[in-house]
């Protein structure tokens, strides 16, 4: 039985040597504000990174043909737009969606040629789609839906390719039945400060595409939704609704190798935290098993009273568990501070990364904005209790096992 | 756990310890036959080396024999479990130590209060332990801590420990070592009340002559066997007649 006087007993023994209680305290609390501010910077970077992955073009949910994610065809699409578009419409939490198609094709000028994906674009929707056209500052225009013969591109395309504003590319595409070319006048040069999405962005109207390649109607509607979280719930209710002949994928089976990538500094960062986690054990298990072996006798005359070593562990336990809970507060107070603060001024990864904020053709954001809310309270209470109560388990072992005669004698 | 009036409390036949230190074996008893009543008050004496304490430590289920034959209140040690022989010390046993070995970081009261929370004790706990010290003449000394207290307070204190949970056998190992003449005999007489008035059976460790002195029979071990057991006639068990 634990009483009022084993629970003095507990919390006076960690007033004995207050300079080893206060050091624990201090050394629990710097790991468990390590590890917030870890926390925040790996749920910020995450939820930035998937925003830019989806804005980019992916969005979060993609209606696609069903074979498309096993064959990743441009010549592959949906079955049922009209439906498709429906389903989308009906769905609850949808920020935007974009309607697209792609085909393979040829840039011409000249003796000047670029191999491209040629972009169909609804231009009214994909201004609320895509973090290309929103972000990108536009030398002439953007298209709308009235373009024919219109083509955008990026400017380091314009640059290879050596064209103005009003110029005219010859465009080869891959068609239904054959090759085909066109004309095609450069309406708006875009450019979004990375090189390399600028050098991939070829837009066309998505009726003007259809029109020169001859394959009918899009290829894919890319949702974005509110909340990124909601991807799962999203896609469940999606999948329900899409015509038979259409499947809803994710944004991480259309980009699998980011996905890798963001799960792959996630389970770094979480890595980091459990070592963190462990050396701060480690730690408090040194300074706990001294505090046994310096109450050797004592708790020798514990056990030669009548205490039970399931009391001593227990008393031991309460011990950890207040250095614990102290460290949890200075945890949540240093973490938290650092966590506010990259929550609020954010890491400017332009000043690590150089004006190409990009990976490919993702567009990042240029600050990346730490999480912030009540998790923060518990994340840092349990990182430092469960740490603590875990750390204390051998030295209270150890002092079950003192014998009482054996300790005595010393 | 009752006691009837002379039951036998503990019996020890052909009783061996031997200590292992690396390579050499050290034999502290080397058969020890004993035999303790309820309400005795008993001194075990000898040299030092002799065996007193390794004695003490197997009857208050501290330790475990080598070999022989061991019962503590009809149980017989060398078959209980550690938990069991913890529940025995909980129970039935107290203990005085040379050192008083108070817990530093409690106060008097909550010292004797501690047992009986561990006993199980609920609320009228804080009443008993403050009982105990009234009865001991410790009440004024309640709310200090050890290092408040003098040695001899502090191993007053630590009799009061020992006795508050009611047990059967009060282990006391070379309780006045550590103190002055007045305090010692202070200790005995009050030690001497409790075997008296509440039938506490006491069994000393000790070469101090005050303590012989109060004892009613005394055992002496030599070399870890018995080579005396003498009742003093002035005694008898319960004190049915005292010196």
């Amino acid at each position: 039985m634990i009483g009022h006087v084993s629970l003095k007993y507990a919390v006076r023994s960690l007033l004995r040597n207050p300079r080893r209680t206060i050091l624990s305290i201090i050394g629990v609390g710097i790991g468990s504000g390590i590890a917030v501010f870890a926390m925040s910077w790996i749920g910020g970077a995450r939820e930035m990174e998937i925003r830019a992955v989806a804005e980019s073009g992916c969005g979060h949910l993609r209606i696609v043909p069903a074979d498309w994610p096993d064959r990743r065809e441009n010549t592959l699409r949906l079955e049922n737009p009209t439906k498709a578009i429906a389903a989308v419409d009906a769905l609850a939490g949808v920020r935007a969606y974009g309607v697209r198609a792609r085909v393979n094709g040829l840039l011409a000028m000249g003796n000047r040629t670029a191999g491209v994906e040629i972009a169909g674009v609804v231009p009214e929707l994909e201004a609320g789609a895509s973090r290309i056209v929103q972000k990108a500052t536009i030398e002439g225009r953007y298209l709308t839906r009235e373009d024919t013969d219109a083509v955008v591109i990026g400017r380091t395309l314009a640059k290879r390719l050596g064209v103005e504003v009003d110029d005219s590319l010859f465009v080869t595409l891959v068609g239904r039945d054959e090759i085909q070319s066109a004309m095609l006048n450069v309406v708006g040069i875009l450019e979004t400060g990375s090189r390399d999405v600028d050098a991939m962005v070829c837009h066309v109207t998505l009726d003007e595409l259809e029109r020169v390649s001859g394959f009918p109607g899009p290829a894919e509607i890319s949702i974005l939704l509110d909340d990124y979280r909601r991807v799962d719930a999203g896609w469940a209710a999606l999948a329900e609704a899409v015509p038979q002949g259409d499947a809803v994928i994710t944004w991480k089976e259309v980009n699998p190798a980011f996905a890798a990538s963001i799960e792959g500094d996630a389970g770094f960062g979480r890595l980091l935290i459990g070592i963190i986690v462990i050396v701060v054990a480690l730690g408090i298990a040194s300074a706990q098993l001294t505090v046994v072996l310096e109450r050797r006798t004592e708790l020798a005359i514990l056990s030669a009273l009548g205490m039970k070593g399931r009391q001593v562990v227990i008393l031991l336990a309460i011990e950890s568990f207040v250095i614990g809970l102290a460290g949890g507060v200075t945890g949540m107070l240093l973490g938290g501070a650092g966590a506010y603060y990259l929550a609020t001024i954010g890491i400017d990864i332009e000043a690590i990364m150089g004006d190409e904020v990009a990976v490919g053709d993702i567009m990042l954001d240029p600050h990346v904005y730490g999480a912030f809310g009540w998790w923060i309270v518990w994340f840092a209470f349990g990182i430092s209790v469960v740490a603590t109560l875990a750390a204390s388990l051998y030295p209270a072992r150890m002092a079950t096992r003192i014998e009482p005669a054996r300790a005595l004698r010393k | 756990m009752t006691v009837r009036e002379n039951e036998v409390l503990l019996r020890a036949h052909g009783l061996t310890k031997v200590y292992h230190a690396g390579k050499i074996d050290a034999q502290a008893l080397r058969g020890v036959d004993l035999e303790v009543r309820s309400g005795e008050f008993l001194a075990i004496v000898g040299p030092s080396g002799s065996g007193k304490t390794t004695l003490l430590n197997l009857v208050g289920a501290l330790d475990t024999a080598t070999s022989g034959q061991l019962e503590v209140l009809g149980k017989e040690i060398s078959k209980m479990s550690r938990r069991e022989r913890a529940d025995l010390r909980l129970h039935a046993l107290g203990f005085v130590f040379q050192a008083y070995n108070l817990v530093p970081v409690l106060t008097a009261q909550e010292n004797v209060e501690f047992v009986l929370e561990l006993q199980g004790v609920g609320l009228e706990r804080r009443a008993r332990a403050g009982d105990v010290l009234n009865r001991l003449g410790l009440e004024e000394f309640a709310t200090r801590r050890p290092n408040e207290l003098s040695g001899g307070q502090q191993q007053r204190v630590a009799v009061a420990r020992a006795v508050a949970s009611k047990p059967k056998l009060v282990l006391a190992d070379e309780p006045t070592a550590n103190l002055d003449g007045e305090n010692a005999e202070s200790l005995l007489a009050m030690m001497r009340a409790l075997n008296e008035h509440d039938g506490i059976t006491f069994v000393f460790s000790t070469h101090d002559p005050r303590v012989i002195a109060h004892a009613r029979r005394v055992v002496t071990l030599v070399d870890g066997r018995v080579a005396r057991d003498e009742q003093k006639e002035c005694c008898t068990v319960n004190g049915a007649a005292k010196a």
